[in-house]
């Protein structure tokens, strides 16, 4: 199959697929962030049971395997009374996923500051929420901005694992897949999702490390 | 705060407490067990209420024949992953050294080639090597259709990976190779690699992490690893919310264990674990 017949045939689902798997890794994003936020916050609060569950919580979504959640959600969660469509399924397997490793990227933010800077603050005299709001919170987002673009583009591959649900519209590797499954799409068909991916995932670097440059801190 | 204790950041953000404070953590703290105990208690009673916690979901894991399939399973995905990372640091460390080489084409082709492999998602390139090599009247067995994907996916990994650990090698000690006569091939093989092999290694443990979870698709390839096993469990047994949760429960603490080698590596040799 060339080029022109592939894109004249399926053209329209490849647009379709990219289009789907941008609009769930940005909607997968906003809420990875959040939640990176909230858990990062009960894992550095005051309150022991608060850090156990948010530590246990990175733990387990660091390292469960993207499908082994996805089907979990999606097949398991009924039987227990659960039932989301399989867009959400994924959605949810993403962020997830994602806050896990957001997470894990705001503590090695906060911890790269130093222990010094926090006595060095309190001996000036500054408030607690002083210290939280012009010490740690402004180091630690300047720190994790190129961590956090590595997380975007991890964000958009894993909503790959939408080819393991019936999507529809389906994302880009279940494009791949359906029409292999009804034509001989060859590399051609892989090679189009791929460098949709990859543009993608160049443009996305490219934005984080402008922004990085800006606001980097030089120690 | 005496030097001797290391203190954490999370633990250096509060002042030592005084007795209004220490009333108020204490409050914050039984507050929130509450929450966090209801929390699981609301889990618990969903599993109860849907009728999961029944004998006959979970009293096949008393049977010795469901673990021995189970360990079965565990072996396929431990060959799998072995290999694969095996493959994946071949395949990374030359994919660095031709990025690194200061020979220009082979250069840009090698950079060119860890983008790709480290922007495209591992599901893609198994379903590559599951159609392509069929449709190009290729057999291949489903063992290589799993590990030649994960592998080449965790190599452009594994590149950068490496050059980080290149990166972190002296400058001087480049300068001083060349000074004293060596080639640039001498001064890599003898200089650099060494030391950066050594700044590595914690990080390329934790990229197993990785190779395992990518090896769980192996059902894409009907390859007999854990979660493969695990589906023909489901299907013969009829339990699936229970299996499907033991098994997330033995891939989460394996990954778990792997990550703590990383971490205890890194500490026995002192060097920062490069993600």
């Amino acid at each position: 199959m060339g080029i022109s017949e592939l894109l004249g045939t399926y053209g329209n689902k490849y647009l379709q697929g990219l289009l789907a798997t941008w609009s769930m890794t940005a909607v997968s994003f906003v809420f990875v962030m959040a939640l990176a936020v909230l858990v990062t916050v009960a894992r550095v609060s005051p309150y022991r049971p608060l850090r156990v569950a948010g530590d246990l919580y990175v733990q387990v979504f660091r390292n469960i395997p993207g499908v082994a959640l996805l089907i979990i959600i999606a097949y398991a969660l009924p039987d227990l009374g659960l039932v989301l469509d399989w867009r959400t399924c994924v959605i949810a397997t993403t962020i997830l996923l994602g806050s896990a490793f957001g997470s894990e990227n705001f503590m090695s933010g906060i911890n790269t500051i130093g222990v010094g800077q926090i006595e060095a603050a309190r001996s000036i005299g500054l408030s607690f929420t002083q210290i939280i709001r012009r010490i740690v919170v402004p180091q630690a987002l300047r720190t994790t901005v190129l961590p956090m673009t590595n997380l975007l583009i991890a964000v958009m591959l894993t909503t790959a694992l939408g080819s393991q649900v019936p999507l529809s519209p389906q994302e880009l590797t279940g494009v791949v897949s359906y029409v292999n499954t009804r034509a001989t799409g060859g590399i051609l068909a892989f090679l189009i999702s791929a460098l949709c991916y990859v543009g993608t995932a160049f443009v996305i670097s490219l934005v984080g490390n402008r922004i990085d440059k800006r606001v980097r801190i030089l120690r | 705060m005496s030097a001797a204790r290391t203190l954490s950041m999370r633990d250096a953000l509060y002042e030592a407490p005084g007795p209004k404070t220490r009333h108020r953590v204490r409050i914050g703290t039984a507050v929130s067990a509450v929450v966090v105990l209801l929390a699981i208690a609301a889990v618990i009673r969903q599993f109860w209420v849907t009728g999961q916690l029944a004998p006959r979901y979970w009293s096949l894991f008393l049977q010795w024949t469901t673990w021995r399939f189970l360990g079965q399973g565990l072996l396929g995905t431990v060959a799998v992953a072995l290999t694969a990372g095996a493959i994946a640091l071949v395949l990374g460390l030359t994919l660095m050294l031709g990025r690194t080489s200061g020979v220009r084409p082979l250069a840009a082709l090698c950079r060119v080639v860890t983008d790709f492999f480290r922007g495209v998602p591992s599901l893609l390139l198994i379903y590559f090597f599951f159609f392509v090599p069929a449709q190009l009247g290729l057999k291949m067995p489903s063992f290589w259709m799993l590990a030649l994907p994960v592998a080449l996916a965790a190599s452009g990994v594994l590149a950068e990976v490496f050059r980080a650990g290149v990166n972190a090698v002296p400058k001087g000690q480049v300068e001083a190779a060349l000074s004293i006569g060596l080639s640039r091939a001498q001064t890599m093989r003898r200089v650099v690699l060494p030391q950066a092999v050594r700044y590595v290694i914690p990080s390329l443990i934790a990229q197993l992490v990785v190779v395992v979870k990518d090896t769980t698709v192996a059902y894409v390839v009907s390859f007999p690893d854990l979660m493969q096993n695990a589906r023909v469990l489901i299907t013969s047994y009829d339990a699936l919310v229970s299996m499907y949760l033991v098994i997330a429960v033995i891939y989460i603490l394996i990954n778990y264990a792997i990550n703590k080698a990383s971490v205890y590596v890194a500490h026995r040799t002192g060097v920062k674990i490069i993600r």
